[in-house]
């Protein structure tokens, strides 16, 4: 026991001082540096959220490009046109995003598996054609972010910091509670955590209205990190395309997977901006292989040969009871 | 004995196949009704829509003086109806202490801490508690039932549905089951036990009850049952030639 103590003891000081230095990096990294850092950051985020979905409660979404839009349009609106802070654009994302998520939950959690998969992108689909054809958010031409530029990149970073660090704590926190413990059920076998009393509908509900709410708070950043907005962008299957593959090679259902796999991912792309002509193809390659080669993702392998697990949400027993078996 | 669950009039099909036609028993408090009869008789079916995983065309079903027809399966389980699977469905990735977590925190809505204590004793009564932080998927198919078992004791069942806890077993191994479900009868709880191991109905149950064509052939004590006609004819097929002797 003093060893698994000595053991977090040290594990928490490393994720410290990741931490610090990641915080003071705009004080001595070079302006790449941190433009990869915000990404990075931002898809952490992103990835974290669709994994709640897909890689604990079974949703798997292809509609999650709903509220990044969300919160990039509000963004632009909130600070563009009623010219309110982005601290106000951040509580309103929120809130349209957990009243929007709410409504639409009603329709599409009626559908099972894949029907619920293409039902999510229905959804998304329609929505970006809603967004072209409406003059008030300026059809398809859509905005300029212009708060944007007047922002210091280095407050952007640090913004982007607190999302993706608060992503993996909000997720931790869940997976530690009561509600996690019915997640990690659930995704070994749902019909058998139904018949031990889990509430499937609820759980997975919270798990959507979470995950959706926290993906449009990383739209904010996301779209002030870009500062311009547009329909097809913003509601594009891209934003999902890239959560899942962040997840699968990092490692569905465990939390340093979508760590793991927002670093592989942001370094691979700006790699594979020398070949415009074939990026995706190659991104579909590697994601193929790895699939292949580490059917658990990155993480998953790293777990397998040397038992490592940053984030442990194994639930322990307590010593005196050990001591009393 | 006072009865704490009855099944009346009990029939499902699906699409043109009949499996259960009429369906009709009774369980007292404290009692160990095994259930027999011969594959696709419906006897996982039966436990399926006691759980709620299968709603019944017909019939009624009386858990605690209340009708659990329309209840939903969680809310059973809430009441204090638990189940294990013919083919272990614990949770693969968490350890043999949280699964049994899951089942106190939700099965009988207990904070982590209670269930947590209540897990630790359980372990210990189904002979689990050295592989406590084991994952379940590496365990022995004994251990994956044991596990079961304990699943659903930490739920803090009224009814424990066993679906053929000893299948698949060595004899040893359908020893130690039988030695675990005496303990969980001592301690007061219901058991209806589906199995195809004859043998540990003769000495782990209280009543048989034969289910075959879609229904109750006949229920009484373990010995009569199993030298009944309807047992003989059910399994050895010998009905035909019966009537044909007594036609001759």
């Amino acid at each position: 026991m003093q060893g698994v103590r000595k053991n977090n003891y040290t594990k928490s000081l490393a994720i410290l001082v990741i931490v610090i230095v990641l915080f003071f990096l705009p004080q001595y990294g070079s302006d790449y540096a941190i433009s990869i850092g915000v990404l990075i950051f931002l898809y952490i985020s992103l990835g974290q959220m669709w994994n709640l979905l897909g890689g604990y409660s079974g949703l798997v979404s292809l509609g999650q490009q709903i509220f990044v839009g969300i919160g990039g349009y509000t963004a632009a609106l909130v600070t563009e046109v009623w010219h309110q802070s982005i601290a106000v654009s951040l509580v309103v994302a929120a809130g349209v995003s957990l009243v929007f998520a709410f409504i639409i939950s009603f329709p599409i959690f009626k559908m099972r598996g894949v029907y619920f998969t293409i039902g999510t992108w229905i959804v998304s689909e329609a929505l970006l054609v809603f967004f072209r054809n409406w003059k008030f958010v300026n059809y398809d031409a859509g905005y300029n972010i212009t708060i944007a530029y007047r922002i210091p990149m280095s407050q952007i970073y640090h913004g982007a910091l607190v999302i993706g660090i608060g992503s993996v704590v909000l997720v931790y926190l869940i997976l530690r509670s009561r509600m996690g413990l019915a997640l990690m059920s659930m995704r070994d076998n749902e019909g058998a955590a139904e018949v031990r009393g889990v509430r499937l509908y609820r759980t997975k509900l919270y798990c959507f209205v979470i995950s959706s709410v926290y993906t449009a708070i990383t739209g904010v950043v996301l779209y002030l990190n870009i500062a311009y907005i547009k329909p097809g962008a913003a509601f594009g299957i891209d934003w999902t395309v890239c959560m899942v593959f962040i997840v699968v090679i990092g490692g569905l259902g465990t939390i340093e997977g979508p760590i793991i796999g927002a670093v592989v991912y942001v370094i691979l792309r700006q790699y594979l901006y020398s070949f415009p002509g074939i990026s995706m193809v190659i991104l579909g390659a590697v994601a193929v292989a790895i699939i292949l080669l580490m059917p658990k993702g990155i993480m998953g392998a790293i777990h397998k040969k040397f038992g490592v697990e940053v984030f442990s949400v194994r639930r322990r027993i307590d010593e005196r009871l050990e001591d009393g078996s | 004995m006072r009865s704490l669950f009855s099944v009346q009039e009990l029939a499902i099909a699906f699409g043109s196949n009949q499996v259960l036609t009429s369906v009709n028993f009774d369980l007292g408090e404290g009692e160990v009704l095994g259930v027999i009869g011969p594959n696709g008789a419906g006897k996982t079916v039966l436990l399926n829509i006691i759980t709620g995983i299968l709603k019944p065309d017909k019939g009624r079903m009386v858990f605690l003086d209340q009708d659990i027809v329309g209840v939903s399966t969680v809310d059973r389980a809430r009441r204090g109806i638990g189940r294990t699977f013919q083919i272990p469905r614990s949770f693969e990735n968490m350890t043999s202490y949280e699964n049994t977590l899951v089942g106190g925190v939700f099965g009988d809505a207990q904070t982590e801490k209670a269930a947590g204590r209540k897990a630790c004793e359980i372990l210990d009564t189904i002979g689990l508690c050295d592989k406590k932080l084991e994952f379940a998927g590496k365990l022995s198919l004994l251990d994956r039932k044991r596990l079961e078992i304990g699943i659903a004791l930490a739920g803090n069942p009224k009814m424990l549905l066993l679906d053929e806890a000893a299948g698949g077993l060595t004899e040893s191994e359908v020893s130690e089951i039988l030695e675990i479900v005496r303990r969980i009868k001592a301690s007061g709880i219901s058991i209806i036990w589906i199995e195809h191991v004859l043998q540990t109905m003769l000495h782990g149950t209280d009543r048989v009850l034969l289910l075959a064509d879609g229904r109750d052939m006949i229920c009484g004590l373990p010995e009569e049952v199993m030298a009944s006609r309807e047992v003989e004819d059910v399994y050895l097929g010998t009905g035909g030639k019966r009537r044909k002797r007594v036609a001759e």
